[in-house]
């Protein structure tokens, strides 16, 4: 039985009608669609976004033991990286190639290992990036090993999360990157950190479509009308998802997302119902309780503390999402590959299941959402043709499509930047 | 695969008729074998066990999670099909969310322990 339904009807929940627009000091003409379709924009975005923003590129737990190493491909930077814990339990990252032809040194996804040989001419590198062996060194020319180690990336940590930053020597710190977002976030508590659903998607839409999409609700009611909207719209309350707040943090933003008090499985729904075991309300529950709560009173998190709170969207720019809900945090990464093709990560941290009943909610959270996705991954491929159309030269946005507005203002503005310095400003 | 038949514990013998299609290892192939099945079928089986849901839940209930003799595996299987068949009875009325494409770009690399499968 879901706890969900016994609980009491919330009050009437009320809209904030002030304008997040205008509160970030945004303006609200029509904006360009090129940013979406020009192949041109798109290398100015590897250059001057991608190559010079810190991006998240995973957690701590990915790194569970001295020793443990993971690879990831970046494809916008064209690059196969490589992080590792080494023994001093320092976490660093390296260009994943070898010094001595190019060739890429670790093939595997993950391990633990302290030494790692590449596996043309077993040439053997530490996971501190020293190179420490070079069979037949003799037969080399002046080879001096202390300068042929792995080449380093800037690496840094806020929180758990690993951020990486392409420039040798980064113009700004991670923490001034993160700005007021870091700050105002720092402390939020994370559960169920060694449990993940994986969901991934190569589609064929721009990088910034999947991201716009978790970016407003006010799609909500329209194209997931079975998926989300009974959980996340009220027909006569909200009926068009209206955010509970959206702002700016410097470069970052969230909004808060309206949750149905009164959301409880239709009667027809027995499957929901029967397995929803464990439920700290919406459609996405599935934390404990005790979680929740410690969750919602950190000040960033639900920031009006409205009643009526279903989730928080977080958008770190450029491309990386942390949500949290009442029903645990899962975090987006949208890896741009071409102007119009993407690779999209979901990771959404689970409870360690618990019971036979606990696992059948967890396959029917996992289910819902890869049926949201695949709603969501359909779509923009729909707008990216629709875009390249060249049908219309701007897009409409309104008020709850305030983030998109910032997206646009900021990524604008690190573009055309010399300076990082400038582009935060 | 060939089961041996019967392939589920005594009392289920109803459900034998939607093990070939819906026992599966993974949480990404009981999505697929739901998106690309006929809706009827989809609607069969949903009726099918949704009836017995509560006594599989109890006979499974009997043991560790990962630990389950062969057959109450099966039937345990099938109770994760369950929530696949019922994205489509109740959400869609359709087997996959409507003006959706298949084959689909979406995919579940990693899915809840046990039975999620990784790929």
């Amino acid at each position: 039985m879901s706890a969900v339904i016994e609980k009491p009807a919330a009050r009437k929940h009320v809209i904030d009608e002030r304008s997040f627009t205008h509160a970030a000091g945004l303006a609200t003409g029509p904006v360009s669609v090129e940013p979406y379709r020009s192949p041109a924009f798109f290398e100015l975005e590897r250059e001057r976004v991608f190559k010079r923003a810190w991006l998240c590129i995973g957690r701590i737990e990915q790194l569970p033991q001295i020793n443990s190493y993971f690879t990831k491909d970046i494809e916008i930077w064209k690059a196969s990286v490589l992080v590792t814990r080494d023994k001093h339990d320092r976490i660093r990252a390296f260009h994943n190639v070898c010094s001595h032809r190019g060739n890429l040194v670790v093939n595997q996804t993950c391990g633990v290992a302290e030494r790692l040989v590449c596996r043309y001419h077993n040439w053997q590198y530490r996971n501190d990036g020293e190179l420490i062996g070079v069979p037949d060194q003799k037969h080399f020319f002046d080879l001096d090993k202390k300068t042929c180690g792995l080449t380093p990336i800037s690496c840094d940590i806020w929180e758990g999360f690993i951020f990486l930053n392409h420039q040798s020597k980064p113009e700004v710190s991670l923490a001034e990157f993160l700005g007021p977002f870091g700050t105002r976030y720092a402390g939020v508590p994370y559960f169920n950190l060694d449990e993940t659903i994986v969901i991934q998607a190569d589609f064929k839409a721009n990088w910034k479509l999947i991201a716009d999409a978790f970016a407003e609700p006010y799609h909500v009611p329209s194209l997931h009308p079975a998926t989300l909207a009974p959980g996340f719209a009220h027909p006569e309350e909200n009926r068009y998802a209206r955010p509970l707040s959206a702002m700016a943090h410097g470069i970052h933003r969230h909004f808060s997302a309206y949750g149905n008090p009164d959301y409880v499985p239709a009667p027809t729904s027995k499957v929901e119902a029967l397995v929803y075991v464990q439920d700290t309300g919406g459609v996405l529950g599935g934390d404990a309780s005790d979680n929740a709560a410690a969750l919602t009173a950190h000040p960033a998190i639900n920031p009006t503390k409205d009643p009526c709170w279903s989730a928080d969207v977080t958008w770190i720019f450029p491309n990386f999402n942390i949500d949290y809900s009442t029903g645990g945090f899962w975090t987006h990464e949208f890896w741009p590959v071409a102007h119009d093709r993407t690779h999209w990560t979901l990771k959404i941290y689970i409870p360690k299941t618990m019971s036979i009943r606990h696992r059948l909610q967890l396959e029917h959270y996992a289910c819902r959402w890869a049926e949201v996705v695949l709603e969501d991954v359909t779509n923009c491929e729909r707008i990216q043709r629709g875009l390249e159309s060249g049908a219309k030269d701007t897009m409409i946005l309104q008020d709850a499509e305030m983030l998109i507005r910032h997206s646009l203002h900021v990524l604008d503005k690190w573009v055309k930047a010399d300076r990082v310095a400038d582009a935060l400003r | 695969m060939t089961v041996a038949s019967p392939s589920l514990p005594p009392g289920f013998e109803e459900l034998e008729a939607f093990v070939p299609y819906w026992v599966l290892d993974s949480n990404d192939q009981r999505r697929a074998a739901r998106s690309t099945a006929e809706m009827d079928d989809i609607q069969r089986f949903y009726d099918a066990i949704v009836a017995r849901a509560e006594q599989a839940i109890v006979h499974c209930e009997q043991f560790k999670l990962g630990q389950m003799p062969p057959a109450s595996e099966r039937l345990f299987k099938l109770l994760l099909a369950m929530n696949h068949a019922a994205i489509a009875v109740e959400m869609h009325g359709a087997p996959r969310a409507h003006e959706s494409t298949w084959p689909s770009a979406v995919r579940i690399t990693q899915g809840p322990w046990p039975h999620g499968g990784r790929i």
